[in-house]
């Protein structure tokens, strides 16, 4: 019996590189994405180098999910 | 303010008597104490319901939670849990959020249950509904006191639910956005009939939502209680307190890891479709002092069928798996996050998105992030490293009619739901748990076979399937249930094709597992006895779901894969057996080093073979386990020669 299986395909976050240095480490390794944490969703611009978060502000309550309802 | 810091962060202990007040609005042992009695009360409110509920998900299984959570302007702190299932605590705060400002935080009044179940705006599946009762002091509201249970069925094309099979949130069942059930404490009769109209068995929900209403009641009068006892300030301080607790515990145990890049995956069988698409969840730690960041990229794109979790169950594995890692001991509060960041890629295996991202089995999918995670991080952990569990609750849901025709419903109680945890520093695994991501009840047998027509045959675990090592991995559980009617049955083993039970710090895996059909005699009766493991016994059989011997239908790592849905209904007649078998836990530490003793009582015990002693730990044990077990004995020198050869 043979059987020819798949993998789903792999997705990934895409992290936006942002201008400027980190203030703790020195880095210029910066990038701008979101995250979930306590209190929720936020978005923020994070060294890649020593994950010191430059900038950390609230994000859409539900991540990417948006609901029709809040077309109305 | 503080003499000792981790990264910058004054610790509690060490702040001065004036700051502690400044901060929590009390002393310490005050805060200390509501923190306590508040805990008692979520405990009350879990008896209390336990005793009450009707269905037997939550009478049986313990499938509930409860929490108490702070205001909008703490930006809504769970403070305090209640000792049971990790998948709700896990979500319950955010879920908490999401509930009350879409529903609008200033319309609540008091008497108010805010009700949700949408798995996209709270986690879980649709079973699964939160209750939310707001608590008022002056006009204001200062906390939540918060349930949430699973109702037995909640619409869909499968009575129960549990099933791989459905392949959108309109198959799944109802969804319930942000909703009251009780307005001003009187019955919003609209609610109840929208959930009514939906379910198979609203009349055992009905009891049980009185229940909970009443329980919600009572802790918000202990609530206020406590509040008038200690004050306001006291209070919300407390809240915060409690967090914060659970935030520097979790920061000094991430400290255990070292810096550095982590990446780990686990394998999900299939879905429900076919067998033609497996789903790996891929995980990478990364660790710098006393941050993590947790990302899930390289992880599969969501499934065709219910076998997804969403973002909520994510993060909550995430702190499960860290938490069961690092430091059990970690209060399992909204703070456990507070140095996690999880960076969630929308619509993959767990986190899904709707309409074609269907979440019911969802705590499949991420107790496989928690396996995922663990593979990264045991290598560097060393001897802290912990074995894998047996990685899937293999769950069984059924129904038929009675002789008289009425319908009969087994929901989670007669598949591979327990089964065995990995071994550790401190010792062997146990062999009959439940999964790291939960935190139940295994039914009674006699509960089982009162309600359903079923009689459970076998409940034992399974000789060398325990993952050798110096601590050997807990052994997987097999269970026999001999059907008396006809039934439908969905099943759902998803992590039968790599372990689940991985080794930790040089320990081995343990072995996969199956599930298979017997069916009943040629004349229709059952079996004169036990189903047991002989080569007849097995030719005779129907296999399920595995990695079995095409010939013998028996396990083996190197056969053909069967798929648990290539019918999505499996019909069987009276007198038909269900065997289901779970994987085996992950063993600690070299096996050849396991003290020859403990070896000999496990040859004594039945969780090793005689031929499995000399494989796997190369002990020599000389004799009859099955006649003499107490003469056994280990052949010392045949085991130092044995040892000293490998």
């Amino acid at each position: 019996m043979s059987q020819d299986i798949a993998t789903s395909p792999p997705l990934a976050q895409d992290r936006v590189p942002v201008q400027g240095l980190c203030p703790r480490c020195g880095s210029a390794a910066l990038a701008a994405y979101p995250v979930f944490s306590e209190g929720g969703w936020f978005d923020v611009v994070k060294c890649q180098g020593c994950l010191h978060s430059v900038s950390r502000e609230r994000g859409p309550l539900l991540g990417a999910l948006r609901l029709l309802a809040d077309q109305i | 303010m503080s003499t000792v810091e981790i990264s910058g962060v004054a610790r509690l202990r060490d702040i001065s008597e004036d700051e502690f007040h400044a901060a929590y609005g009390a002393d310490r042992f005050t805060s200390s104490v509501l923190r306590s009695r508040l805990q008692y009360v979520v405990e009350h409110m879990s008896t209390a319901f336990m005793r009450e509920a009707f269905s037997p998900i939550i009478r049986d299984w313990y499938d509930f939670a409860c929490t108490i959570s702070g205001p909008a302007e703490q930006d809504y702190p769970m403070a305090v849990v209640s000792n049971s299932l990790t998948p709700f605590l896990g979500t319950m705060a955010d879920a908490l959020r999401n509930t009350v400002v879409e529903y609008g935080v200033d319309r609540l009044q008091p008497g108010d249950v805010l009700i949700c179940n949408d798995p996209y705006r709270g986690g879980r599946h649709v079973n699964d509904v939160l209750f939310i009762r707001p608590v008022f002091v002056d006009g204001r509201i200062v906390s939540f006191v918060n349930m949430c249970a699973h109702q037995l069925d909640m619409g869909g094309t499968v009575p129960g639910g549990f099933s791989a099979t459905k392949q959108n949130v309109f198959e799944n069942g109802l969804v319930i956005p942000p909703m009251l059930l009780w307005s001003k404490d009187e019955p919003v009769r609209s609610t109840f009939s929208l959930i009514f109209d939906n379910t198979r068995w609203g009349a055992l929900l009905l009891p049980d939502f009185k229940s909970m209403l009443e329980q919600l009641k009572l802790g918000e009068r202990l609530i206020l209680e406590n509040i008038a006892r200690y004050g306001l300030e006291a209070y919300l301080g407390t809240l915060v307190y409690a967090t914060d607790t659970s935030a520097e515990r979790m920061r000094d145990a991430i400290a255990l890891i070292p810096d550095g890049d982590y990446e780990g995956s686990a394998l999900i069988d299939a879905d429900g479709t076919d067998a033609s698409v497996e789903y790996r969840v891929h995980v990478t730690v990364r660790k710098r002092g006393s941050s993590v960041e947790v990302d899930l990229s390289g992880t599969s794109a969501q499934a065709r069928t219910s076998i997804n979790a969403g973002v909520l169950d994510a993060k909550t594995a995430v702190g499960v798996a860290l938490t069961m890692m690092l430091d059990p001991k970690v209060p399992f509060t909204s703070g456990t996050w507070r140095s996690i960041d999880l960076v969630a890629p929308p619509g993959s295996l767990v986190t899904a998105l709707p309409p074609d991202g269907p979440t019911m089995m969802f705590w499949e999918s991420s107790g496989a992030l928690i396996a995922a995670i663990f593979e990264a991080l045991n290598p560097v952990l060393g001897e802290r490293g912990v074995g894998g569990d047996y990685g899937s609750t293999n769950t069984h849901n059924s129904h038929g009619l009675r002789a008289d025709g009425t319908l009969w419903t087994s929901a989670t109680q007669a598949g591979g739901e327990h089964g065995p945890w990995g071994a550790t520093r401190h010792g062997d695994g146990d062999s009959y748990t439940v999964l790291y991501n939960l935190n139940n009840l295994d039914p009674a047998t006699e509960t089982i076979e009162h309600d359903s027509p079923v009689v459970m045959l076998r409940k034992g675990h399974a000789i060398d399937t325990g993952g050798p090592g110096t601590h050997r991995g807990g052994a997987a559980n097999v269970r026999d249930t001999l059907w008396l009617t006809d039934a439908s049955h969905w099943l759902s083993p998803f992590r039968t094709k790599e372990p689940s039970g991985v080794g930790a710090n040089g320990g081995r895996p343990g072995p996969n597992g199956a599930m298979w059909f017997f069916p009943p005699r040629d004349d229709g009766s059952a079996p004169s006895g036990l189903v047991g493991f002989s080569d007849e016994e097995y030719a005779a059989s129907e296999p399920i779901a595995g990695m079995l011997n095409i010939q013998t239908k028996k396990l083996d790592p190197q056969g053909v894969y069967h798929h648990f849905a290539s019918r999505p209904v499996w019909k069987t007649s009276p007198n038909t057996v269900l065997r289901a078998m779970t994987n085996g836990g992950g063993g600690w530490g070299n096996p050849f080093e396991r003290e020859p003793a403990k070896v000999l009582r496990d040859v004594r015990d039945e969780y090793v073979s005689v031929e499995g002693a000399a494989r796997d730990y190369g002990v020599v044990v000389v004799g009859d386990p099955a006649l003499d077990p107490e003469g056994l004995r280990v052949d010392e020198h045949a085991t130092a020669a044995l040892r000293k050869g490998r």
